[in-house]
Formats: C-alpha cells, structure tokens, sequence
C-alpha cells in the first residue's frame, strides 16, 4: 500500500493530497476534487455556502446517521441485526447527494452500502433496522416512497436507473433517477452499459461513483488504470464531476446541479465521489486481515471526517456549540430507540411471506407449495 | 378457453405477420406499451417482425437501442417500475446470455425483492431454435434457464393464432414473460391460418389438445409441434391414436391437462429441442411421477437435442434434433413397453 501524505495546511484546500484522496492510487493529473469547505472546516469558496439553516440540517442528518451506523455494529454484535453493510465515513457522500433529490419526483436507486442516501430519500429508520434483520416487513417498500428495491450483486441498479430515467423521460414526469456504485463496481460490464444507455436516449439519470479506496480488500488502483474513475464520462459524451465526497457542501452542490440538468432535459452525468471506507465492507468482513488499520484508515478517521467538519464550520458561524449538540444527540438516540422498539415489537415475520409476490398470478405449482407451507406452519404451531 | 373479444373477422396469416399484429393491437390500445431493441425501429428486426410499427406509432414508442441485452432486458426492468409495458426483442435467444444477471438476478426477484411495491410487466421477444444453418448462437433454446427461476414467465407458441393471442396475454400480463418464436416457423406456409382481426388473448398456463387419441400422449410445444403431427400421421396410419398436447406456456405449465391425458393413454413422450438433461421433460415427467404415477403403462419417453451446444455441423443436425422419425421410434417404444 502506498504511503498518503498525511499533511494538510490548515485553511488551505486539500487539492495537493492526490494520493489520498485517490485512495493509493498514484495521482499525476491536473484534476482536484471540487471543495466548498477544507477538511478543517474553513470555506474554500465562501461564495458558495449555502444557507446555514440547510447546512445544519446536514449536519444533524450525518450526525443522527452516523449514530445509526454505530448502533447497527452494536446490534450486529449482539445478534440482534443481520450481515450489515456499513456506510460510517460515507455520510456527505450519500446524503449531500440524495438531499439534492425531490422525494415526490426522483427515484432513489440504491445498493447495499446505500442506507443513508434512502433513509434520507425517506425510508424510516424501524424498517432500516427490518431489512437488515430480513424481515419481510423491512423489505416492502413503502407505497408512498420513490426507492427501488436495494441492489447486493454489482452493479444491476446502473441499468435499473437507466430504465428509470428511460421510463420517467417516456411519462414526462420531469423525475430524475440517481443511483450509486462503488469504485469496485465500475469494472463491471453494467457499469457501462447502464451510463452508456442513459447517454444514448439522454435520460434523465445521476449516476454516482462513492469511491472509498476498497472493494472488500482490493484497493482502488487495481480496478483499473485510470486515475479517476470520472474521466469516462467523456467517453460517454456526458458532464462528468470529481468531487471531495466527505465535504457535504460540495457534494451537495454538484448533485443539485446534476439533478437540475437532468430534469432539464440536459441528460445523465457522472459524478465521482472521493472518500474512503474507514470502517469494514461488511460486519462479516476484519479490515486488519488486509490492510494496516492504523494507516489510511485512520487517517481519513482523524483528518477528513465529513462530521466534524461541517462541526467545525459552524461551530465558527456560532451556529453551533457543545449544548446544541449534547441536546441533538439526545434526541437522536430518543428516535433511534423509538424505533428500535418499534422494529422488536412488530409481529414476528410471517411464514406465508416466503411465498407471497413470486408471481402476480401465481401457477399451480406455487399453489401446491403454499399447500405444504400451511402445513409446516400448522405442525409448528401444534 | 380462448376469448375472442372484439372482432370476428380473420386474415389469413404468418407466425411473423400474427406476432406483429399483437404489437401493433396492444401499441393502440395501452399508451404505456414501448417496443425497443436491436434494429426494431427503422428496419423492423433481424427477423422483420417489428417491420412498420416504428412507422406507425412513432419514434417515442417504437426504437432502436444500443446493442447490449443486458441494457435492454435492465432498463425494461427500471422502466416497468416507473410505469412503462416494456415489451423488447432480442436478435436470437443465444443472445440472452449478456444479460444473465439481469435475467436472473433482477427480472425474475424484482417483485419478490420489494414485497409487491415494483411489479416487471416486460415481455422479452426472441426468436430461438435450429435447422436455419445459422451461425453459432443463433439456433439456441433457453427455455429451461428460464423456467428454472422463480417469477418468470415462459411462452412458446406453435402457430400464428395462438402466437398473437398469447403474445397479447403476455403484454397485459403484471409478470415478465419470456416469448420464444421458433425461426424456421416464422414464415412457414404450412402453418399459416386464419387468424382475428383486432383483439382477442389466449389465456397464459392453458395448454391446447392438438389432437385427440388414447394410446400415447405426446407433449411438445413450439416448432416441434409439427413434427409431432407428422409422427403421429404416419402412427395414425398403422392404427395408434396419439393425443397430442401443445403446451402454449412452459410457466405457468398446465399440469392438469397433461394428467387428464396421462389418465386416458397411460403412456407419455415429451418432445423438445432443447438439450435433454435438466430439460423441460424432465421436469414434467417428474410431475407426472408425483401425481400419476399409478396411471403409467410404460416409462416416459424423452425425444430431445443431444446434450451439446446446438450443432454447428448442419449436415448433421437431423441426427440429433428431434425429428418426426425420432418420436416415430419414441412411439413405437412406449407402446412395446
């Protein structure tokens, strides 16, 4: 693994830091991933902060979050959650991105890291802890939310979101799709063929690259030689972003713009998202078993954490202090548990759910088997 | 068993010509119904079963997409969900395999992965099977990778009318329906018949009694269906009545009429072209073991392609896709049983 430059000025944008924002992928280009705020929190380009009050919405969204990540180990660890995909790190990169979304217009296609871009797309926290308990009740999607169903093999959602745009464009509801990939999942045919298809019917799509440097243990330089992953968006004949994905501002910037273009009429763009995978790919996974978790990973913990920096920047607007945070913390653990309750109390899945919506209209073969599920129910419960 | 719903009237008509006319009725009658795919628009497909309907129903509706199925058969997925009846054709069913995973990852879970809030009302066109001396890929029948995975749909018509009232069932229907249109039946004279004009379905999982006979039933579906009719002609002439059934569907699959025949003739071949091992017989004469087991006179017979990639050899073919001398022998065999 190669050595990051571990040095930033303080106030100074982090432009130099190629190797670390490339996730050890030497970096010899002209391009810097586009910063609002520095990691310490000081205005790179002042002229476009938003705000404050959307920017501390932002902030208590990764703050209330990131609790929900730290709570889903937790729960993981006492067998009270299933394999779960962790996002802790990832917060600007999903929610400064799905905030740019209209939750009545835009569909959400998301994969499994995705957990805080649809929880901020509307997706309620009791069924976030559902679906990661396999529920089958964490797994309906709620009529009045616009989320596809979440995505596990790499990268069939690309092309879904695709079809989506597709079928907004047909309907000319002026919805826009926008769909997540890691970097791993860019070496990937669907990759290709779902951001191609967008550009050849110009349909309304984001497509966004999160690259946290891993793929499971594989580093970003081996999925492919390119420095950024973005840079295929020329070949594509589409706009194409590099971003700081754990500045929010910026993200959040870039996403709107995409968005805004898309339900123009302008067509898809891609947007690579720089920021790195502190904790493990899964609760299944032991990061130590391949990387030194002393070095990059906590590097990017301590120096670029997308929180704190947006703590910082208002904590020097004096929007913020240590009592706003000790009351938001409060409530947040309060809505957590509230819907930790909700998730333990709700009635245990029902077996018949194993074989509802195979079929709309479901063959006599399905018939027979719902037959003998009865029974297996019915000897259960004798 | 099969409406007809608004029209009476009838033209005489080709496999090609009756599947074109059921995207030409369902492009008038639902405003959600888009064709695409590789050269359906200006040039009307490889086949030209999509010929004038881009003409017709205009460019928004009627398209060309870039050449890849996986892109195809995963925006019909992501259009359906918004809204949209996708109904796409692949250039040949060997073609299929790009979108392996889109097939069986996404088509076939979709509604099951979201709990009934995303159905895929796609209808996936292809057309599939040998004896056109083709290149590699272009004689295959996937069928069975199909029906192999739960929520899918597979139809396969063996003539002009039920190939437009099926494909008019498939196109309404919530599910995704694969619909397999065997080539060398497209435009086969001895087939065309006098099909409606307008609107009328045949319903998907009813199967259709070709013929009726009680010594032996044979089963088949798609092309084959004819050289099951020759084979059973020349056992006509020496006396053994065969009740032929015509599938019409692979899923959902009519059990109960392929029993009430078991009942009646106690023996049974299955007839297809594709690959024997893990095929469709197998699958149906394990039904018939489960549920009529008692009703066989004599094992089940399986006249199917050998187990090798569809033969590239062309002066060979006849030696292992069934031929009607090949469920000759299967007929012969059953009843010596």
């Amino acid at each position: 693994m190669a050595t990051s430059r571990r040095t930033t000025k303080k106030g100074a944008a982090d432009t130099a830091n190629h190797a670390v924002f490339a996730g050890s992928m030497p970096v010899t280009s002209e391009l810097t991933p586009f910063q609002i705020l520095a990691p310490d929190g000081t205005p790179v380009r002042e002229d476009l902060i938003p705000d404050l009050d959307l920017v501390e919405e932002m902030y208590r969204q990764m703050a209330r979050l990131r609790h929900l990540d730290d709570k889903f180990m937790t729960l993981y660890k006492s067998q009270k959650l299933g394999n779960y995909a962790q996002f802790g790190g990832q917060e600007a990169s999903q929610i400064g991105s799905a905030m740019a979304l209209d939750q009545n217009l835009d569909f959400l296609c998301p994969m499994y890291r995705n957990t805080a871009a649809m929880i901020t797309h509307g997706w309620s926290l009791k069924n976030a802890i559902m679906y990661w308990r396999g529920h089958p009740e964490g797994w309906r999607i709620p009529d009045d939310l616009n989320i596809l169903p979440v995505i596990i093999s790499i990268p069939g959602q690309i092309v879904h979101a695709a079809g989506v745009a597709m079928g907004l464009q047909m309907k000319k509801t002026g919805g826009v799709a926008m769909t997540y990939i890691g970097e791993g999942g860019t070496s990937q045919g669907d990759f290709h063929i779902g951001v191609n298809f967008a550009s050849a019917r110009n349909a309304p799509a984001v497509f966004i690259i999160e690259n946290n440097g891993w793929a499971i243990s594989v580093p970003r330089k081996v999925q492919s030689g390119v420095d950024y992953l973005m840079r295929r968006s020329e070949g594509y004949g589409i706009p194409g972003y590099l971003v700081d994905g754990n500045d929010i501002l910026a993200v959040h910037t870039v996403a709107k713009k995409a968005v805004q273009d898309a339900r123009d009429g302008k067509g898809p763009s891609l947007i690579e998202q720089m920021t790195y995978r502190i904790r493990p790919h899964t609760t299944g996974d032991d990061p130590k078993a391949y990387r030194d978790e002393n070095g990059d990973p906590k590097f990017w913990a301590e120096n670029r954490d997308p929180i704190q920096r947006v703590k910082r920047f208002l904590t020097t607007e004096k929007r913020w202090n240590d009592d706003r945070e000790v009351a938001m913390m409060a409530e947040i653990e309060t809505e957590f548990q509230a819907a930790l309750e909700a998730a333990d109390n709700f009635a245990a899945p029902d077996p018949k759910a194993l074989l509802e919506y195979v079929f709309v209209n479901p063959p006599v073969q399905i018939l027979e088997q719902q037959a003998i599920l009865a029974e297996r129910i019915k000897e259960v419960n004798a | 068993m099969t409406q007809v719903l608004e029209k009476t009237e009838t033209k005489t008509l080709t496999m090609a010509a009756a599947i074109t006319d059921a995207m030409d009725v369902m492009l008038d009658r639902d405003p959600s119904v888009v064709i695409y795919g590789e050269d359906v628009g200006n040039l009307g497909g490889v086949y030209r079963i999509t010929t004038g309907l881009q003409k017709k129903h205009g460019e928004d509706r009627v398209f060309d997409s870039p050449l890849t199925e996986s892109g195809i058969i995963g925006t019909a997925i992501g259009a359906g969900a918004v809204g949209m009846r996708p109904v796409v054709e692949l250039q040949f069913g060997g073609f299929m395999m790009p979108a392996f995973d889109q097939i069986f990852s996404h088509v076939s879970r979709y509604r099951y992965r979201s709990r009934g809030r995303y159905k895929v009302p796609m209808v996936v066109r292809f057309p599939v099977g040998g004896g056109t001396g083709l290149l590699e890929q272009h004689a295959d029948s996937p069928e069975a990778y199909l029906a192999h995975s739960p929520g899918i749909k597979v139809a396969y018509p063996s003539n002009p009318y039920d190939a437009k009232g099926l494909l008019i069932s498939a196109i309404e229907d919530d599910d995704p329906v694969f619909f397999f249109e065997t080539i060398v039946r497209y435009r086969d004279p001895k087939i065309r018949m006098e099909v409606p004009t307008g609107y009328y379905n045949i319903p998907l999982g009813k199967a259709r009694i070709a013929r009726e006979g009680k010594d032996v039933t044979i089963i088949g579906y798609g092309g084959m269906m004819q050289n099951i009719e020759t084979a059973a002609d020349a056992a006509a002439s020496a006396g053994i009545q065969c009740e032929i059934i015509d599938l019409r569907t692979i899923v959902p699959l009519d059990i109960e009429t392929i029993l009430e025949s078991v009942a009646k003739t106690g023996r049974v071949i299955i007839v297809h072209e594709a690959t024997k091992t893990a095929g469709i017989g197998a699958e149906i004469a394990a039904q018939i073991m489960e549920k009529a087991f008692y009703e066989l006179e004599a094992p089940i017979e399986r006249v199917c392609s050998f187990d090798t990639m569809p033969s590239p050899f062309n002066s060979l073919n006849h030696f292992s896709r069934p031929e009607a001398h090949h469920i000759a022998a299967a007929i012969k065999k059953v009843l010596s049983a």
